[in-house]
């Protein structure tokens, strides 16, 4: 009979609490489960072997559109634009602080005045 | 040809085809369309493998200096791979012409592949062909790959406890698909 706890133990995953663990070491239901997985298993790792082969037209269309070769990595470019997008946020949140500062100060200079 | 001169006969084509040869990137293109086609068929169908399999290996050719020979070169295509596969979902998703859930098996599959094994495989890519797109990829790289949790988490931009959560997932729904069609 399937128990909430066979439940419990197929929708969570890995190996999950010791209660479950010593659930699915008696559990026949369970046990049925894992084999059933481990031969889904090993056929997925079969299809690895397979190859289907591509379209006869997929080489001459990608030897058609080769452009130019990229030696630039892409990523300094985004590592460009996100630390002056970083910078300019650095800076407005400077001056923003700097007048808040100044008009503080003012304040201040004039009550005491 | 030995492995070892297969190996590096394949070397050499990379030196060049790094260098900007065309001729060794077709040579490079004639060895691996077949693995990049098959790759892309099980994460995105047959509508869109074979654009993705040419972004691939366009985007290769592109990316070709920056290749270091830190991974395999199979590996690395692998992952380039991978990449367009999600930009092109991404953006046939945003277009919508046509619905990327529907039922696609290996139309590709060659005649000679009868029998069981053919069955219980062909059983096995209408299964997958069902999951989620993201349940798919995870099952596909770690499963029928062999790709590690980080690997496959790291390509499709999720976290390691996602990638873990999503495989679970895809199994139990394989299991039950598979058990179904019996």
């Amino acid at each position: 009979m399937r128990t909430p706890l066979c439940a419990l133990a197929e929708w969570l995953p890995g190996e999950g609490p010791a209660l479950l663990g010593a659930h699915r070491r008696i559990c026949l239901r369970c046990q049925a489960g894992a084999a059933r997985e481990r031969v889904l298993r090993r056929a997925l790792v079969g299809l690895a072997d397979e190859q289907v082969p591509a379209p006869a037209g997929l080489h001459p269309r990608v030897l058609a559109g080769l452009g130019r070769q990229d030696a630039a990595d892409p990523r300094r470019a985004l590592v460009a634009r996100a630390a002056a997008r970083h910078a300019a946020a650095g800076g407005l949140a400077a001056a923003t602080l700097l007048a808040l500062v100044a008009g503080l100060a003012r304040r201040h200079s004039r009550a005491l005045g | 040809m030995t492995a070892g001169e297969v190996q590096r006969a394949e070397e050499e084509l990379l030196a060049r085809a790094r260098a900007g040869d065309r001729e060794a990137f077709g040579d490079l293109v004639g060895r691996y369309q077949d693995t990049v086609y098959t790759l892309a068929l099980r994460l995105v169908g047959p509508d869109l493998a074979a654009d993705v399999a040419q972004e691939a290996l366009l985007r290769a050719w592109r990316a070709l200096p920056r290749f270091r020979g830190e991974a395999a070169f199979g590996t690395w295509l692998h992952r380039i791979t991978v990449n367009s596969a999600w930009t092109l979902r991404k953006r046939a998703r945003r277009q919508a012409t046509e619905p990327l859930e529907g039922d696609f098996e290996d139309r590709g599959l060659p005649p000679e592949r009868a029998g069981e094994l053919a069955e219980v495989r062909a059983g096995l890519s209408r299964a997958l062909a069902a999951l989620t797109p993201g349940q798919r990829a995870v099952v596909v790289l770690r499963d029928v790959y062999g790709w590690s949790n980080a690997e496959t988490a790291r390509e499709l931009g999720i976290t390691e406890v996602t990638a873990k959560v999503r495989l679970h997932r895809a199994r139990l729904r394989l299991r039950a698909l598979l058990a179904g069609a019996r």
